[in-house]
């Protein structure tokens, strides 16, 4: 493997390509936290974004799920152009993501917050709720089956009931991911899963995110943690200054020594977790 | 003696429904409608042009339709439905939460002034008055007869309303919209167009207001500008905050406590002798402090958000509460086969 | 003597009415990242100050009734933080609640005014003044005065915040509250300082309006909250420049327009520039970002 050009997205091992992006960049107040970022994600494969502090990975992910609009550049869902859709249409178009920060809907409980991330609710619509009872019951009876089932692979079944805000940190981390997939996801975004979790948790969230990807779920995991990179993903992405750096397979990559300088001052190494 | 009664029991089941219609806005979807009363009135209003035929001697006023109880008073909750959907449309998509709140008191400072001035609208200061009272003739009720009436067909009227709400509440139209009070970012992260729920909100909690105002112009035969400063906007939330935000149940509550007890029956003592309008002016402070001191030492109010248990269909997942061997294939099979399932439905 | 410059003359003092206020206001906002629905009323309250000390129980001159009322004002925006607006909002995370504090608080002191003073509308004794010749327009001494006023506050205002070190902590807190804090600032002075001024500015505005209205009424604070707004919207909310700016255009526009249009409606010109600003340009003249969804 070898650098590759920023400027051209990555052959991918599929046909197409589940996610693309090219020449991204986003500006705050004068800085550059996003310059020219590119690159291509490969259909039902977990592809790590890794790259030093600063580098622009959180934003890139915020500006792929519609969080943030891009100053210039596009975006790609397969063949689809998602370049400036809102976040809720992105997620409507199969891209869900989770946040570094676990974002519990604090007020509702653990089922509740699986239940709102249910794709295609009638029950949304006024509507329905006023004329058409029946199947908005029957959606929330299936929704609520499928909720449950995942709560339980999930560890969370005994805390359905809970204010999702009376969670531990490790639940919430989990709810946050339960509910991302209880939306059905083709793509998932995963922004820094592993931070903050305790090592034992670490494991279970790898195994799960592994179980996903036999699912047919595409994953893109911002991620500082090597060693989980590692171990679960199958293609990274390094992103340096806003800018893609180089992609390929994470050993080859620590032999890149581009890669190593923009790394210099941390400690690139499979035992270093965050 | 009747007459005071009843004159409470009006109030308490025309702010029960008002609180209602904030509620749905503030409590379930966390809009900060300042301008709440403004939708009021504009129920009023129009109920009240609806009604009125098409010309009364020394009155200025638009429409005069004519219409019988309760074509006119749905008028009055359409036509607040509209404004509000107008306003949202200017200013829920742009504006944050204290944005947001300043733009809309100055909104209903504004209607306030503009139906103060532009008289040929709805009479301007002197407001409308003689308003028909519903089925007064044909019914034959007397002043204290048609009191006793009202009061009990607002009763019917808000616990049709109620039924409604309670739909709309434990409907996933109830949970998006908590959801996006809690966190709007992450609502839209999991799919849902805040604005137009945002919008939906506020269109449901101002038709609520529109007939509210609707029956209180019929209750009264009359309303002007005075009936509705800006201030009062603040006494519907302090029913909200001290019945319990979130709920239906609180906000009976509140309107028992806050209107019935705090505002309307205090009317009813006599006034002191040189200084006209001091109770009404106490009572009012008073709503202020009792609502600071609510939110200061029990915030969730009286009756607080009820805690929603998953529902029993009768479902039972194989796996017990006891965390034994998961059987994570299976289980995980389930959730590919809905993942799959959907991407089809896509 | 044309209306048009009749107009122009008064939106002068209009303008210098809301420039007193809209900077209260702002200074206010920027350090505490809340709205005081309750400012009008601060005005009100200072406005009544100044008649209980020129009109009621004293009879001293108006131009001394008022520093004296702004100064009352003060300690009352520094009591009101300590006791009510500083411990709510210290203790919700969502302004939501502090806001509704402050709408609460807007009621509670409107009816505590009409429960002392009544709602009969009461006036200044003011000296008799003559109205003079400047070019085109017709002024008369007090609208003088108030626009020297407001002329010297303002200058008072950016000297302060540009050179000295006060203003600097102002404008730090102002920009990023955390950052200030973890650099040193004391944060809780600076916060005492503002209210004690944002209250200052409001007596001072509320009297010159009583002034320049020519008589005072417990709801008048209240109504002029939204032009207020307008001004501190249309020119950016939180900056203090853009307060200024904002002033001069919703000042000058409302007056000039009740030369064209019925005069009673001039309020409502200033609601229709909010308006205008929200769907044009919703961050304002002089924007800070973030304030916006």
């Amino acid at each position: 493997m070898s650098v590759v050009d920023p400027s051209r997205p990555a052959a991918s091992t599929s046909v197409s390509p589940a996610l693309r992006c090219e020449g991204l960049t986003k500006a705050f107040q004068g800085v550059h936290a996003v310059n020219g970022a590119a690159f291509s994600i490969p259909e039902g494969q977990i592809t790590a974004l890794i790259g030093p502090n600063g580098a622009g990975k959180t934003t890139v992910v915020n500006m792929l799920s519609g969080a943030m609009k891009s100053d210039s550049g596009r975006m790609f869902i397969g063949e689809t152009e998602t370049t400036g859709w809102p976040s809720h249409k992105v997620a409507r178009h199969g891209l869900l993501r989770t946040f570094q920060l676990s974002r519990e809907l604090g007020g509702l409980t653990v089922l509740e917050n699986l239940l709102t991330a249910a794709p295609n609710q009638a029950g949304d619509s006024l509507v329905n709720v006023l004329l058409r009872p029946g199947l908005i019951e029957r959606q929330e009876r299936e929704n609520a089956e499928r909720a449950l089932q995942l709560l339980e692979v999930y560890g969370l079944y005994r805390h359905r009931d809970t204010p999702a805000r009376e969670l531990s940190g490790g639940q919430k981390k989990l709810l946050e991911i339960a509910r991302a997939v209880m939306g059905s996801p083709r793509i998932l975004l995963l922004d820094e899963p592993m931070a903050g979790v305790n090592p034992a948790l670490i494991d279970v969230l790898g195994g799960y995110i592994r179980d996903l990807k036999k699912d047919g779920v595409t994953i893109l995991m911002v991620e500082h943690n090597l060693g989980v990179v590692e171990q679960i993903c199958d293609h990274v992405i390094v992103l340096a200054e806003g800018r893609t750096l180089a992609t390929g397979r994470l050993a080859d990559l620590r032999q890149n020594t581009e890669v190593v300088k923009a790394y210099l001052g941390e400690v690139m190494d499979a035992s270093s977790a965050d | 003696m009747t007459y005071y009664v009843f004159t409470l029991v009006f109030f308490l089941f025309d702010y029960f429904i008002l609180a209602m219609g904030l509620n749905i806005q503030y409590g379930v979807t966390g809009i900060l409608n300042f301008a709440y009363i403004g939708f009021v009135a504009v129920g009023a209003y129009v109920t009240g042009v609806a009604a009125m035929p098409s010309n009364i001697n020394g009155e200025h006023y638009i429409l005069g339709l004519g219409l019988p109880f309760p074509l006119n008073t749905l008028l009055g909750g359409i036509a607040a439905m509209g404004l509000s959907a107008l306003v949202a449309l200017i200013t829920l998509r742009r504006l944050r939460t204290d944005y947001l709140a300043i733009v809309l008191i100055s909104l209903s400072l504004v209607l306030y002034d503009f139906c103060n001035n532009y008289v040929s609208l709805f009479n301007g200061a002197d407001g409308l008055y003689n308003v028909p009272e519903p089925f007064a003739q044909s019914l034959g009720l007397g002043a204290n007869g048609f009191i006793v009436f009202f009061a009990c067909l607002t009763g019917v009227v808000s616990l049709i309303l109620l039924f409604v709400m309670r739909r709309v509440m434990r409907a996933p139209l109830g949970r998006t919209f908590r959801a996006v009070r809690d966190d709007h970012v992450t609502a839209a992260a999991l799919g849902k167009d805040t604005f137009r729920m945002q919008l939906k909100a506020m269109m449901i909690g101002s038709f609520f207001a529109g007939i509210g105002g609707g029956l209180l112009i019929q209750f009264g035969g009359s309303f002007n500008p005075t009936a509705w400063l800006p201030g009062e906007t603040f006494v519907v939330f302090a029913v909200l905050i001290v019945g319990g935000a979130g709920n239906n149940m609180g906000m009976f509550v509140g309107a028992l406590l806050v209107e019935t007890l705090l505002i309307h029956l205090p009317a009813f003592l006599p006034e002191i002798p040189g200084h006209p309008g001091l109770i009404e002016y106490f009572d009012l402070a008073l709503v202020g402090i009792v609502l600071m001191v609510m939110l200061w030492v029990r915030p969730q109010g009286i009756v607080p958000e009820r805690l929603r248990r998953t529902p029993s269909f009768g479902v039972t997942p194989k796996l017990d509460d006891e965390a034994g061997e998961l059987d994570r294939t299976t289980a995980l099979a389930g959730v590919k086969v809905a993942v799959a399932g959907t991407e089809e439905a896509r | 003597m044309t209306l048009f410059w009749l107009s122009f003359g008064f939106g002068l003092v209009t303008t210098s009415v809301l420039a007193i206020a809209a900077i209260g206001l702002s200074l206010q906002f920027g350090i505490t990242n809340y709205v005081n629905f309750a400012y009008g009323d601060f005005m009100a309250l200072g406005a009544f100050f100044a008649y209980v000390l020129n009109n009621q129980l004293l009879h001293l001159n108006i131009w001394i009734a008022l520093p004296i009322a702004a100064l009352l004002m003060g300690v009352f925006g520094v009591v009101i933080n300590r006791v009510l607006l500083g411990p709510f909002a210290r203790r919700f995370k969502s302004t939501h609640y502090v806001l509704i504090v402050t709408f609460g608080l807007s009621l509670v002191m409107l009816n505590i005014i009409y429960s002392i003073w009544g709602s009969d509308v009461r006036f200044y004794a003011l000296p008799l003044g003559t109205a003079h010749h400047i070019g085109p327009l017709l002024l008369t001494d007090n609208q003088l005065i108030v626009m020297g006023i407001a002329l010297a506050l303002l200058v008072a205002v950016h000297t302060t915040l540009k050179a000295t070190s006060l203003g600097k902590s102002m404008r730090a807190m102002s920009d990023n509250g955390t950052l200030a804090m973890t650099s040193g600032i004391d944060t809780k002075r600076i916060t005492t300082i503002t209210w004690f001024l944002s209250g200052a500015l409001a007596g001072v505005a509320g009297t010159v309006l009583g002034i320049s209205e020519g008589n005072l009424t417990p709801a008048a604070g209240e109504l002029f909250l939204f032009v207020i707004f307008a001004a501190v919207i249309l020119g950016g909310i939180g900056s203090i420049y853009g307060a200024m700016a904002g002033a001069v255009v919703v000042g000058m526009s409302t007056e000039i327009s009740a030369a064209f249009i019925n005069p009673a409606y001039k309020l409502d010109i200033a609601f229709v520039a909010l308006i205008l600003t929200l769907l044009i340009r919703p961050n304002g003249l002089i924007s800070r970002p973030g304030l916006t969804t």
